[in-house]
Parts: structure tokens; C-alpha cells; sequence
């Protein structure tokens, strides 16, 4: 859904653009990873739910924004279809993976920031900035004209990554 | 009329009143009329759902997250925008309107107080009209951005599902303005549970 040249990302989405627009999302537990091409001015951000699709990979119904490993695949195939820019090209930011609820056992939010970190390393894409844990929901900005992302966690000011 | 639209017809009428019913105990608790302004049943895609509450930009809210466990569990969520949770403390508190001006350990234990309660009224319209027996669990407490409370909400049931149904209501307390809105989400096999109630009736 466009707001202008914003365009919000929901949980479980990805979506992809180029210079004039500004992909922006609200995070807790979920990160949100952003691919950018500095040459290209081209990206795309992904606001992914869980580590692992696990089980669920069969599914034919399979929400691949959902989970970090079928994720992060289809952002970079995504961004490649669209711009034909190849992972070689891209830097990573993320941010999010905060442990909102307080007395859950499972810190699925310190999992999703593993689960990327990882698979970030396996596709050799450089994390340029990270932002993550806590326990404060984040709200970003990320300004595919310059690559760069304005991240707020609840409660602070603002910050350029 | 098939078995889907037999628990949609079920849903919609416990959903009716269980939002009667909690709209009355949220007028009681606050001594101030609370109107029902939407009570809606539908099923909403994750994605999209989520990507509606950033783009509406509620900004920042107090919610309470309470566990309806027992025959047929739900996942409740209670929130106010948190400028207005100061001003339903004072109400609470019955303290003169704009006593409580920051966001405190007062305003903290009012919005669970608030969530217990309405949480409280739902379970009692299942076991009183349904004979379903249901207990709430201790409310949490969170103050975050909208969207943050809404997707952690939802985050255990978006889990397994790519859609998924949802109670949604929203309350006016009318002097003040201050709008409020409930959430119920039936997790698990509430689903199932429902459709065999309604088959065997």
C-alpha cells in the first residue's frame, strides 16, 4: 500500500523498489532485513516472522516471507527478477528481533537475528548496520535513493544506519 | 447453510455479545457510557492486516494480552492509544480528569485492570450463554507502537496460518472521546470445538 512514495510492509511481506520510493515497516519480535545496491539504487525489505519454515517447507501454501531461510532467498531472487542485480551487489541492514512480550520462554526474536546473521554469512552479503534486541518495538524507513534507513526504537530518537 | 458459514453465524453472535456484554462492564468500571462503534467477524490476511494498523498510524498504544484458556481458547487484546490511557486512569481512579500525566505504574495497572475485566465479561457470556467453560490468564501489559502490539499479538496464530479470524470491536467513550479496541482470536481448535458445538445442536 502506497502512502506517497512510502510504502508500508506488513508482516510476512516483502517488497522491492528502486531510488524514489521508501519501504517502511514496524517491527517487534520480526526483523526486518533490507538489500540494497548502491550502484543500481535498487532494493527491497523483507519483514520476516520466524527462523525456520521447518516443517511447514512442504506446504504448498508456503508464505515464504514468513520464515528467515525461505526469506531471505526470496528477497534476493526478487530483487534480481526485478532489477537483475545479483547478490554480488548487495549490502544488508537489519533491525528489529525484541523480546516484547516479557515472561515467554522462547526468545524468537534472538532467533531471527541468528537465523539472518546466518544466512547473510552463507550468501556472502555484508551487514553494513544492524540495530536488534531490546525490548522496544522499532519503526523504519528505508530511502532507496540513498540505501540509508532511519530506525526508531520506542521511546528514543530517531537514528540513521 | 454449510458448516463454514454455520461457525461464522456462531462466531458473529458470540461476538455480538460478548462486545455487548463488555462494552456494559467498561461503561460500569469507568462510571462514563462506552458506545459500540464497530464489531466486525472476518478473516484477514497476515500481511495485509498488519500493513492496514502501520498505514492507519495509531502511534503509540497501552495494550493488556490475556490467555482465554480452557474449552475453547481465544487470544484477547485490549488497547487505547496511550494519551487516552491516562485519561481512562483518572476515570478508573476516580480522580479529576487530567490528574495522571505520565505514562506510570498507575496507568500500567489500570490497563490490565481494564483488560481483566473485559476479558472477564467475554468468558462469562461463553459459559452463561454457551456453557463453554473458559478462564482469562493474568493480563500483560505492553506500551509499544500500535503495529508492535498488534503483530505480537497476532504472531503465534500467524505462525501456522496465513489468514486468520478475527473478532475485531472498537468502543467510543463518548464524553471523552477516547476510542478503544478489543480483539478476540480464536487459536488452536477453537474452530473445530465450535463446528461440533454447532453440528451437535
Amino acid at each position: 500500500m502506497a502512502l506517497g512514495q512510502e510504502v508500508a510492509v506488513g508482516m510476512a511481506d516483502i517488497k522491492v523498489g528502486k531510488e524514489s520510493q521508501i519501504l517502511t515497516t514496524v517491527l517487534g519480535s520480526c526483523v526486518g532485513l533490507c538489500l540494497y545496491s548502491p550502484s543500481h539504487k535498487v532494493g527491497g525489505l523483507l519483514h520476516l516472522m520466524m527462523p525456520s519454515a521447518g516443517m511447514n517447507m512442504a506446504n504448498p501454501d508456503l508464505k515464504k516471507a514468513k520464515y528467515a531461510d525461505t526469506g531471505v532467498a526470496d528477497l534476493v531472487r526478487m530483487i534480481k527478477a526485478s532489477f537483475g542485480v545479483q547478490s554480488s551487489d548487495l549490502v544488508a541492514k537489519m533491525f528489529g528481533g525484541a523480546k516484547v512480550l516479557q515472561g515467554v520462554e522462547r526468545n524468537i526474536g534472538a532467533e531471527n537475528i541468528e537465523a539472518v546473521k546466518a544466512l547473510l554469512r552463507a550468501n556472502a552479503i555484508p551487514v553494513k548496520a544492524s540495530c536488534v534486541g531490546g525490548e522496544r518495538g522499532y519503526r523504519i524507513k528505508f530511502n532507496l535513493e540513498t540505501g540509508r534507513v532511519i530506525c526508531q526504537i520506542f521511546g528514543n530518537q530517531p537514528e540513521e544506519f | 447453510m454449510d458448516e463454514s458459514q454455520q461457525v461464522q453465524r456462531a462466531l458473529q453472535l458470540i461476538a455480538n455479545l460478548s462486545i455487548d456484554k463488555a462494552s456494559q462492564v467498561l461503561s460500569k468500571s469507568i462510571k462514563v457510557g462506552a458506545k459500540i462503534e464497530l464489531e466486525n467477524v472476518y478473516v484477514a490476511d497476515i500481511s495485509k492486516a498488519t500493513e492496514a494498523i502501520m498505514v492507519s498510524d495509531e502511534g503509540d498504544v497501552v495494550g493488556a494480552y490475556v490467555d482465554l484458556v480452557g474449552d475453547m481458547p481465544f487470544k484477547f487484546l485490549f488497547y487505547v492509544a496511550a494519551e487516552d490511557s491516562l485519561t481512562l486512569t483518572d476515570l478508573m481512579l476516580r480522580k479529576e480528569l487530567g490528574t495522571t500525566k505520565k505514562f506510570d505504574i498507575y496507568v500500567t495497572s489500570t490497563v490490565q485492570e481494564l483488560g481483566n475485566i473485559l476479558a472477564s465479561a467475554v468468558t462469562n457470556v461463553f459459559a452463561s450463554d454457551f456453557q463453554i467453560k473458559m478462564r482469562p490468564s493474568p493480563p500483560k501489559v505492553v506500551h509499544d507502537y500500535a503495529s508492535t502490539v498488534f503483530g505480537e499479538y497476532i504472531m503465534e496464530a500467524a505462525a501456522d496460518l496465513n489468514e486468520i479470524l478475527m473478532i475485531e470491536s472498537q468502543f467510543r467513550v463518548v464524553r471523552m472521546n477516547i476510542k478503544c479496541r478489543m480483539f478476540l482470536l480464536p487459536t488452536g481448535d477453537t474452530q473445530k470445538t465450535l463446528a461440533s458445538i454447532v453440528a451437535a445442536a
